[in-house]
């Protein structure tokens, strides 16, 4: 069995590798290719000669498409994203990223563990009480959180803190005197911003998970072994925790999966509403600058993280599902 | 439903004999599916706010209290930011412009980007899927990497950089969107193709000498259609938010109405500071309820047409 395991990552990494080759490719296709003019996109508007002739150089623009290629991989696969043209003239992608990369991961890594967590507990509990008051009220919820748009909702949230309650900070991921605080008013600084960014995140994934979580456990619930389960004297939270609710969490994981781009999607459009500091505002302020390079690297890092999380998920999936270790 | 059961003989008299027995089977078929559809007590809801909404797009500039709501010289005439009031059913903006008027017009916008972009991707999807999953092999092994490397990506940056690099007006949201959400198709597509290519109803239309069109376009697609029918429904919901979303984040047509532009103009001229509550919930709350409508509708078609799962 350990062998099966440690042959099937093999064979995920195997892919996971391939298609993060195929993103480099069709990153440096998307950019280079589709418009037309790679001077409009690589180089800063308006250069002089000497800054034109020192990025030809850098991304070898004279140089055949096939040429260019190779020198972009070769400089992804070292490190170097490319040079900011307008956000930050002439600074190194890579260089940039850092902190706007650790307030993203700090936003949407709570966020994926809390809305698992919460979502599962919500569609178990509604799941068990099928059809009462707290299920139908539930559900209610969980179908408008599903279909509310995540910015719309960060949005009337947004509104209402600024209305109600002035002195709660509503923008940025940490207060103007933030270097100046000791460790536990940073993490109190911190917290604090942190709170209706990510409660706005969550809600949407909290609600798609407790849906799948509510219908899957339902649909175990009502199979002859739970009878038996019950039949032989199990009493009914036992029934529930160790009867059903394995059976069920294979759908949950492979949606929870599913949905890990979907936080990175998410924590765009709820980071830019906050102002948060994290990859979504860069993402966006580089699109407002056309500062090409780096919207073209934090795509590229945006998808290798959904990659990689796809990756877990999928190893996640194998220990879960015994059909799997065919 | 009277009307159409008067005039419906009369037209399907002139066709030709195959032809008639083709459209009583279609009709059959619609009909089985309405009877159940119409029991299906969320979906009749979402059906019912779908018609309202379409109905309101339709006769919008008539049921406008305020005409051409774009014009700015409103200001000069209206208050800005005035609450909610008989003459301002839904308050006005901050340019005097009445937020009730606007949001009826912006209702277009948002359906014919929902409807024309998810027939984009219905098309893409279906194409794929059924290529794939009819001629299986190397063909099937290369077009699903294709699709799940397009499932893999995170589609809200791929279509910020989409809009970016192609310009950001009308029919470019329209077109990246639909390039954008075909692989979810795709995939039910394909696995439903690959187990309608096992009856032997296919076979024995090969062993008769058809070619791979006529078994698809005749044999296949009628059977999956239900299928990308109601997977389309859920699409539109998708696209209608994609559209808000590109929109409010200043990647639409700023020329054209739609509840994305409000919204987007909403949070960038001070409708949060001055707590004008009826400029962002009167367009946010018409895209929530129209996208609540067809998931409602998405999911009771879905719940006919795979019966197998929610018997019990």
């Amino acid at each position: 069995m350990a062998r099966d395991f440690r042959s099937y990552i093999a064979r995920r990494l195997f892919y996971t590798l391939i298609t993060i080759f195929l993103i480099l490719t069709f990153n440096f296709l998307l950019f280079r290719v589709m418009p037309g003019d790679p001077f409009r996109i690589m180089v800063p508007k308006g250069a002089d000669e000497l800054t034109r002739e020192h990025y030809m150089d850098h991304y070898g623009l004279d140089e055949p498409l096939i040429v260019q290629y190779f020198i972009y991989l070769g400089q992804t696969l070292t490190g170097h994203l490319g040079v900011s043209i307008s956000k930050f003239p002439g600074s190194n992608v890579e260089d940039i990223l850092g902190p706007y990369l650790e307030n993203t991961m700090i936003l949407a890594g709570l966020g994926t563990v809390l809305s698992i967590f919460v979502g599962i507990f919500l569609g178990r509990e509604t799941a068990w009480r099928r059809g009462k008051m707290a299920d139908r009220i539930g559900s209610a919820f969980f179908l408008v959180f599903y279909c509310m748009p995540t910015f719309l909702f960060a949005l009337v949230l947004l509104m209402m803190f600024a209305h109600y309650i002035p002195e709660w900070p509503i923008r940025g991921s940490y207060g103007d005197e933030y270097f100046d605080l000791d460790l536990a008013g940073k993490l109190w600084d911190r917290t604090i911003h942190t709170a209706l960014p990510l409660f706005a995140l969550v809600i949407e994934t909290i609600a798609t998970f407790s849906i799948i979580t509510r219908s899957s456990l339902i649909d175990v619930l009502t199979e002859e072994y739970m009878v038996t389960a019950v039949a032989k004297g199990l009493r009914g939270r036992q029934v529930l925790r160790e009867h059903a609710m394995p059976n069920a969490m294979l759908p949950v994981v492979t949606v929870v999966a599913m949905n890990v781009g979907w936080i990175v999607s998410g924590s765009i459009m709820i980071e830019i509403i906050f102002s948060y500091r994290g990859l979504g505002v860069l993402t966006w302020d580089a699109v407002m600058a056309q500062d090409y390079p780096l919207v073209q690297a934090i795509f590229m890092l945006e998808t290798v993280a959904v990659l990689i999380a796809n990756f877990f998920a999928d190893l996640m999936l194998f220990r879960l599902d015994p059909r799997l270790k065919i | 439903m009277k009307g159409a059961s008067v005039g419906a003989p009369a037209a399907r008299s002139l066709l030709p004999p195959r032809q008639r027995e083709k459209l009583r089977l279609l009709t059959k078929s619609a009909k089985k599916i309405w009877n159940q559809f119409r029991k299906n007590r969320a979906g009749m809801v979402g059906l019912g706010i779908l018609v309202i909404f379409f109905t309101i797009a339709i006769f919008a500039p008539w049921l406008a209290t305020h005409e051409d709501p774009n014009s700015t010289s409103w200001a000069a005439i209206n208050p800005i930011y005035a609450p909610p009031s008989l003459k301002f059913l839904f308050g006005t903006d901050y340019l005097g412009r009445d937020v009730y008027s606007l949001t009826l017009m912006g209702s277009r916008a948002s359906l014919i980007v929902g409807v024309v972009a998810s027939v984009i991707s219905m098309v893409l999807g279906t194409l794929i899927g059924v290529f794939s999953g009819y001629y299986g092999k190397i063909t099937d092994e290369i077009l699903m990497r294709f699709t799940d490397f397009f499932l893999v990506i995170p589609w809200l940056p791929l279509m910020i950089v989409f809009v970016m690099l192609l310009g950001a007006s009308f029919t470019n949201v329209i077109i990246v969107i639909g390039i954008t959400s075909w692989p979810s198709t795709s995939r039910i597509v394909r696995a439903q193709v690959m187990s309608i290519k096992e009856h032997t109803f296919i076979e024995r239309a090969r062993c008769v000498g058809a070619s791979d069109t006529r078994i698809v376009a005749k044999h296949i697609l009628p059977n999956v259609f239900p299928l990308i029918f109601a997977n389309t429904i859920l699409l539109i919901a998708n696209a209608i938010f994609s559209e808000s979303f590109l929109a409010f984040f200043g990647l639409g047509d700023t020329q054209v109405i739609s509840w994305g532009t409000m919204l987007e103009r909403a949070y960038n001229s001070g409708a949060f500071t001055s707590f004008a509550w009826w400029y962002i919930l009167a367009p946010g709350g018409c895209i929530l309820i129209l996208i609540m409508a067809f998931y409602l509708i998405g999911d009771a078609l879905d719940e006919i047409l795979n019966p197998k799962l929610r018997r019990r």
